[in-house]
């Protein structure tokens, strides 16, 4: 596991536990995570913060409530959309992609097909 | 900061200017603000930006109108894509 934005040393709950590592891909590039993080943490620590953009305006967008209410953090699992990234396990072999910005071709100055 | 660039809701990216303009030029209630401009629409269900709405529409048709109908809770309470609703995906 490269130098990541896991806290391995904590001043109070200690070190990290000992858990196997989960391979997955996040849009086509393979990366790696412990077991039992979410996605959103798995990807936060791999420094990636942005999960889709905003499908109208392309605005970059990621974690916000992390409990699973905003929906902010919906990523495609393994062909299947609106997946909380804030909720969902790592799983070894997971094929996430990003949410990218929607054709809307009939909107004045709206993105083209 | 110009306030009126202010995200109200976020999930449809609805500025303020634009609810203002809106509530002022139509001097919608709260619902009507909603479907204009749809905020509210969004993925969270407006759990971030009804009470914004509501004061928005309040503020442009001064007192909230007896007859106006309060920004409902519609369902679904979470986003479901059409698959699960036809059985599609799991």
């Amino acid at each position: 596991m490269s130098a990541t934005g896991r806290i391995e040393e904590h001043p109070i709950l200690g070190p990290l536990p000992e858990r196997s590592v989960v391979t997955f891909r996040f849009n086509g590039v393979p990366m790696q995570a412990y077991q039992g993080e979410t996605i959103a943490a798995a990807l936060l620590a791999a420094g990636i913060r942005t999960l889709r953009l905003h499908e109208e305006k392309g605005t970059p967008r990621g974690i916000y409530c992390n409990i699973g209410h905003c929906f902010e953090c919906r990523v495609t699992v393994n062909g299947r959309t609106g997946i909380r990234a804030c909720l969902t396990l790592v799983e070894e072999g997971m094929e996430i992609t990003a949410g990218e910005i929607l054709p809307t071709p009939l909107k004045k100055g709206g993105h083209p097909a | 900061m110009d306030q009126g660039n202010i995200v109200i809701c976020r999930c449809e990216e609805v500025t303020l200017k634009e609810l203002i303009a809106a509530a002022e030029t139509y001097r919608c209630s709260a619902r009507e603000l909603k479907l204009r401009t749809r905020a509210g629409m969004g993925c969270c269900g407006g759990r971030t930006c009804r009470r914004f709405i509501d004061m928005v529409a309040r503020q442009a048709t001064g007192e909230a109108p007896s007859h106006g109908i309060p920004l409902g809770y519609q369902p679904p309470v979470r986003p479901v894509a059409f698959g699960q609703l036809g059985g599609v995906i799991g």
